[in-house]
């Protein structure tokens, strides 16, 4: 279980981090809280390690989450007794904990100006430009979280989670271009990314599906997004996220093919021809068939996938196969 | 295969153990050989000499046996290793996506220390960018819907 | 070749707990002690101006770039390219721009260089303090002494570096002389001090003292140059995407796998 504890709990369903909270009053039970600074003391005890720290953060995160205050602000105080309170991170900790105890909108303002306080002081303290991006993008203010965002990466454009975060929001203002620039950005940084592969193919397969696009360009984005998805297995064995999307763009290319243009030619970005598209089409099906029956027979080492992925892909295949049958 | 391998190493260990002490005892027979030789070597240097050659090597038999059982040993303890790692990005990769935690398990059956999952998640759940009210507005409606 | 019998010494076995003993805690007292005068001692690291952190890190992503330019689509990356190198080559990312195109400042005049000297000035005086002080405790109350023999035969070689302060012609190199169970142990506690404190600990003798990595920001550096040379770079990249032809990559992989 603290093997769950040692990753951000961000992506958690709320079942586990109910379960990880109520852990919390045990853990920090039987966790030293204060590791003294003292050298004697130090060479008898048992070193401190950075894991405990990253337990503690996690732990914060989700006793916040779950509203379980009195655990979180234990974890806060080892963090601060540890680190003192004006490490950037622990500050960063500080402001989330007032965000989450804050009840109107007012108090809210008050933590916003407390952050803009700290980050005149010193601009470059990066988790709290974060903190402050998170919190005017969840009052609402878009566009000043998105200026806040750029201000970052101008002066630290190494940052792929800012990237990311750009990305997102763009996507959720509908600016499909700009939130792929944000993701290519991202994979400049971690070219390895398979997971941000699929997360292109996504956003280009939606950015033809809303139609948003010049009509033109959908023949060189699907193209593309074909690519990403392809490039995302090949970094990936088995990527149930990776072949869901190729089967969904081989779908929309074979049923509805966008006429060829020039644009895509040149820029290597066409859609491959009718045979390689079934090829392709017919292995995405073959492995989202094979993933989806070994997951549902619980065999051993194929349990790692998400359910509500694989009863998706389930209704995908039940779907074209219908169709293929008519 | 484990109880195999390690009986295997404790059928090692026992086989040291057998030839160690007989090994030790032998060298303290000889150290105490070299001293009366030494004695002896003011007497005549000659006659020594051969006697020095004679008592320096071990009996077959104790060396043959420590080297079988070192040999039985790295057998057992190789027997012995977990399963090794993926070193292919994408079959590592896809393991991770695959099996989840399920595949990070060690031989004692516990789940890796260092075991992350997808590094590459975090780009994704970004923790720095946490929107904490959101999620505990998600978290109170999931309560209630249980 | 006649074999010469083997020396003996008649050593008092008191040199053991009043010689051998002693210094060997001495000396890993020392490294304690040593260690936690650095963790005191260290200053904390210097906060990095905005324009400095950010000249660093658009250098840092002008590389990313460059290595990573294949995961890019040929438009984007032709795109990121021009930008990027129009950026470098007008110095838009410099810490301070007026002053291109100037021989770098001394480094003696830098504030922020001083800082780097003076920790490096810390550290080599928590090392050789307390080794001057061992050697000369050493050489005052126990220089000629022979305190043990070591239980394998070496070459005559080591013998100015085991004997030292022994001047004894015929000894067999064997034994050892106090000054230089000194030195072993001063070379060889790394392990016991990595036991007791951690691996990365400062308190072995030459634990820092490996090639320092060069510092590609430090002052002295003309980030100007870097840029220009990193616009260089980034022009003769002949573009070529992991994009294509991945399908036909894809299906012949899981043709033969």
């Amino acid at each position: 279980m603290t093997s769950s504890l040692l990753r951000p709990p961000g992506h958690l369903s709320p079942a586990t981090a109910l379960q990880l909270s109520q852990q919390a009053p045990i853990i920090i039970k039987n966790s030293p809280g204060a590791v003294t600074a003292s050298a004697l003391s130090s060479l008898f005890s048992a070193p401190e390690t950075p894991e405990l720290w990253t337990i503690y953060e996690n732990l914060l995160l989700s006793c916040l989450r779950t509203g379980d205050e009195e655990s979180a602000h234990l974890c806060l105080g080892r963090l601060v007794n540890r680190f003192g309170d004006d490490n950037e991170r622990v500050m960063a900790l500080i402001g989330l904990m007032k965000e989450a105890d804050a009840t109107d909108d007012a108090t809210l303002e008050v933590v916003l100006k407390e952050y803009e306080a700290l980050l005149q002081e010193n601009p470059t303290n990066i988790p709290i430009v974060k903190r402050r991006v998170a919190l005017l993008r969840s009052i609402g203010r878009i566009s000043d979280a998105v200026t806040a965002l750029i201000g970052l990466l101008d002066f630290s454009p190494t940052d792929s989670e800012a990237w990311s975060e750009l990305s997102d929001i763009y996507f959720s203002q509908g600016l499909y271009s700009q939130a792929i620039f944000a993701l290519e950005e991202v994979l400049v940084l971690q070219p390895n990314a398979w997971n941000i592969y699929a997360r292109i193919g996504e956003l280009l397969l939606m950015s033809v599906k809303s139609g948003s696009g010049d009509q033109n360009d959908s023949a060189k984005q699907l193209g593309e997004a074909l690519k990403r998805f392809c490039r995302s297995i090949e970094l990936c064995d088995d990527y149930l996220r990776g072949y869901y999307g190729l089967k969904l763009t081989t779908t929309q290319l074979l049923n509805d093919p966008p006429k060829p243009s020039k644009q895509a030619e040149s820029d290597g970005l066409a859609p491959p021809n009718l045979s390689t598209l079934q090829k392709l089409d017919g292995l995405a099906t073959e492995k989202l068939g094979e993933i989806t029956r070994r997951f549902t027979a619980g065999e051993k080492g194929w349990q790692g996938f998400d359910e509500a992925e694989i009863a998706a892909a389930k209704e995908l295949l039940e779907k074209s196969s219908s169709t293929t049958v008519r | 295969m484990t109880w195999f391998s390690k009986s295997t190493t404790t059928f090692g260990f026992l086989l040291l153990a057998h030839a160690c002490p007989s090994s030790s005892c032998y060298s303290a027979y000889e150290h105490s050989a070299l001293q009366s030789h030494r004695a002896a070597s003011l007497s005549s240097l000659s006659a020594t000499t051969q006697q020095a050659a004679a008592s320096s090597s071990l009996p077959l038999d104790i060396s043959l046996e420590t080297i079988v059982a070192t040999v039985i040993i790295t057998l057992g303890l190789v027997l012995n290793t977990a399963k090794l790692r993926p070193i292919q990005w994408r079959v590592w990769a896809g393991q991770i996506e695959r099996a989840g935690e399920e595949g990070a398990r060690n031989s004692s059956g516990e789940i890796d220390k260092d075991f992350v999952g997808n590094p590459f998640k975090l780009l994704e759940s970004r923790p720095g960018f946490v929107d904490i009210r959101k999620q505990r507005k998600e978290f109170a409606e999931w309560v209630k819907q249980q | 070749m006649a074999q010469l019998p083997p020396q003996t010494i008649q050593r008092d076995p008191q040199l053991f707990y009043w010689i051998l003993f002693p210094i060997t805690v001495v000396m890993i007292l020392t490294g304690i002690l040593r260690h936690y005068a650095t963790v005191l001692m260290a200053s904390p690291p210097k906060k990095v101006e905005q324009p400095a952190l950010k000249e660093q890190r658009s250098l840092m992503h002008g590389v990313a770039v460059r290595s990573n330019f294949h995961v890019l689509t040929a438009p984007s990356f032709k795109a990121r390219r021009e930008f990027l190198t129009t950026a470098f080559e007008s110095g838009a990312y410099l810490k301070d721009p007026e002053r291109r195109g100037q021989p770098p400042a001394n480094p003696m005049t830098d504030p922020g260089a001083m800082d780097g000297m003076m920790g490096m000035m810390k550290n080599n005086m928590a090392m050789m303090v307390p080794n001057t002080l061992i050697m000369s405790w050493i050489n005052t109350f126990f220089s000629g002494f022979v305190i043990l023999k070591l239980p394998f035969p070496i070459t005559i070689k080591f013998k100015s570096m085991l004997q030292a302060g022994v001047a004894t012609k015929e000894m067999d190199p064997r034994w050892m002389s106090s000054i230089s169970w000194y030195f072993l142990c001063y070379f060889g506690l790394q392990f016991v001090f990595n036991f007791l404190l951690g691996s990365d600990n400062d308190g072995a003798a030459d634990a820092g003292n490996g090639p320092q990595a060069p510092n590609m920001f430090g002052p002295g550096v003309d980030a100007d140059k870097q840029f220009q040379a990193e616009a260089e770079n980034l022009a003769v990249i002949k573009h070529y995407s992991v994009l294509d032809d991945v399908e036909q990559r894809l299906l012949e992989g899981i043709k033969t796998r």
